[in-house]
């Protein structure tokens, strides 16, 4: 049981890690452009699929090189949608900006499959050995993998953000826009630059998914953008340390309520849980933080 | 012919679905849960015409007030968040209430075959319309019949006190609450109108497929849902049947020839609409 119960957690965290990227990338572009990307995911699933494209003609390529692949096409497609969804609804609606995004999300699943009309297409494995073995407990190497990402990811980002120019103007542009706009930082620009930040840094993420996976779906880019939008909502919108923890908190309490309750349950737990805490509104989620 | 009667059941469908979340939309709020009450609205009316052999038109009524309980259930908690966080909790209860219909098993026998909601397998055999002889031209009509009658009582909504209220909470809710608009019960009432609106077209739906499953409720129902009224526009309900015959008839069926390459071409045409009238394709200024 108490081992169970170990195993679950670790599970949890490890998914979790794989999470946290994904969230970390929709709660930098919903931080500084208060707009809601539903085309996050599928940006980045197409970016994925280029890689898969990439691997069945020329069986040579590394993951390093396939790994790039993926992260330069997430970058295009993102920058694709940024053109079209955010910035001419800049000023304008919230609303518009969210129903051009849906459409564009059909758009680049519609790419994917015209790109591999299978269903199901195979993608390089990231590891094929057996998992490791820690006191009694079972921990995949691909697990491993996404941890120290998430949290090379976390010190990068934290680097752009904090200790570069790019990053100044970021924060300027959050904490007071105009002001930000009359000292010489134009907006459509840095936007423009968060947006491929965020789609590289979900390019990264969706590329160890994918090869941890061994295979992707055109349905990996509605997966990302619900796991993106779950994990940010938990942590409070707009934060990115509070994406990181809700990323945490959705892995973990997927794993356990598996484990539990089986696996069609465990969206209907994630959802009530999501549910219960906005309808009482802590105040963590009601006061979005950007950072 | 039974093509064409069949094509204008689907957007009679879709503008009750499209008209559920304009309602919600003019008091400024985004709600991802209208596939939810369609789902509710399909299921308790099917179960009642099927396994109860009700008349269809009372298993409507049933099924639209169903939607409305759930509407106002969903409209009190959810209503104290706004913008984006209303967007995820109301997607979440779709979500939810799509699960639940996954998971859901009421089957009776009937003769020599079983009938009801069965899991993932969904909801064979609402055979209400063919078992008592109406055409696809009679169903179409009773389906228009309600589009008309929900699209009259939104346009006299729209010329009363109650509308204007509706649109001033959209506006601004500061500016409404300070003159004396309760905001709870204007949210609330229009969740409700619109959670029984979504369930008279799931009932709808329900009858004319006759075969209902979970997949037919997902967050894609319930993102086409609210983007009818928005690419249509806030400003008649008219806006809404436009953007549907605009998408399902247009883009949906007259580019069916494009095969694989329409969605391409629908994603690019949503975007132009977007991008040239934010407001919606029918909005004219200071009208």
């Amino acid at each position: 049981m108490l081992a169970d119960l170990l195993q679950n957690t670790l599970d949890g965290l490890a998914a979790g890690a794989s999470y946290a990227p994904v969230a970390l990338g929709f709660a930098l572009i919903f931080g500084v452009l208060r707009r809601a990307n539903l085309s996050y995911g599928p940006a980045i699933m197409l970016g994925c699929y280029a890689a898969a494209l990439a691997h069945g003609r020329f069986p040579g390529l590394g993951l390093g090189a396939l790994a790039a692949i993926a992260l330069l096409a997430a970058v295009l497609a993102g920058a694709y949608v940024e053109r079209l969804c955010f910035a001419p609804h800049r000023r304008g609606s919230a609303v518009a900006a969210m129903v051009a995004s849906f459409a564009l999300w059909m758009q680049l699943e519609e790419i994917a499959t015209l790109m591999l009309p299978r269903h199901v297409v195979a993608f390089p494995a990231l590891y094929e050995g057996e998992p490791l073995a820690i006191a009694g407990l079972v921990l995949r190497v691909e697990a491993l993998a996404a941890i120290a990402t998430a949290a090379a990811v976390c010190a990068l980002l934290a680097a752009i953000l904090y200790r570069s120019r790019f990053g100044l103007a970021v924060r300027a542009l959050v904490a007071a826009p105009l002001a930000a706009e009359l000292s010489g930082i134009r907006p459509a620009r840095v936007f423009f630059l968060v947006f491929a930040l965020a789609s590289a840094i979900g390019g990264t993420a969706g590329f160890l998914v994918a090869a941890t996976d061994a295979q992707i779906t055109p349905m990996m880019g509605l997966w990302l953008t619900f796991k993106g939008l779950l994990a940010t909502m938990l942590g409070g919108l707009g934060s990115l340390p509070g994406a990181v923890a809700g990323a945490l908190v959705l892995g973990l309490v997927e794993a356990h309520a598996q484990w539990f309750l089986g696996p069609q349950l465990r969206d209907f737990v994630v959802y009530l849980l999501l549910f219960s805490l906005l309808a009482a509104a802590p105040r963590w989620m009601r006061t979005p933080s950007p950072s | 012919m039974d093509f064409y009667f069949g094509l204008i059941q689907l957007i009679g469908v879709h503008t009750l679905l499209g008209l559920s979340a304009y309602i919600v939309l003019l008091t400024g709020q985004v709600s991802l849960a209208q596939a939810a009450f369609y789902a509710i609205g399909a299921y308790v009316s099917g179960m009642l015409t099927v396994l109860a052999e009700w008349h269809i038109v009372p298993a409507l009524a049933v099924g639209g007030l169903a939607g409305a309980a759930a509407a106002c259930a969903v409209g009190f908690p959810a209503l104290r968040v706004k913008g984006l966080m209303l967007v995820i909790a109301t997607l979440a209860f779709g979500e939810g209430v799509r699960i639940f219909f996954f998971n859901f098993d009421y089957q009776i026998a009937k003769g020599d075959i079983k009938v009801g909601p069965l899991g993932g397998e969904g909801f064979r055999q609402i055979r209400f319309f063919p078992e008592n002889g109406w055409t696809t031209f009679d169903v179409m009509l009773f389906i228009w019949l309600f589009v008309v009658l929900v699209m009259a009582l939104l346009w006299w909504f729209d010329r009363s006190r109650y509308g204007a209220v509706l649109r001033a909470v959209g506006e601004d809710e500061v500016a409404a609450q300070s003159v004396g608009v309760n905001l709870t019960a204007v949210k609330v009432s229009a969740m409700t109108v619109g959670g029984a609106i979504a369930g008279i077209a799931g009932c709808l739906y329900a009858h004319y497929t006759t075969h209902i499953e979970h997949a037919s409720f997902n967050v894609l129902v319930a993102t086409f849902a609210i983007a009818y009224p928005i690419v249509g526009g806030l400003q008649s309900v008219f806006g809404t049947l436009a953007a549907v015959v605009f998408v399902q008839g247009f883009l949906v069926e007259g580019l069916r020839e494009l095969g694989d390459w329409r969605n391409l071409l629908f994603g690019a045409l949503i975007v132009l609409a977007m991008n040239l009238r934010p407001q919606g394709l029918f909005w004219r200024r200071g009208a």
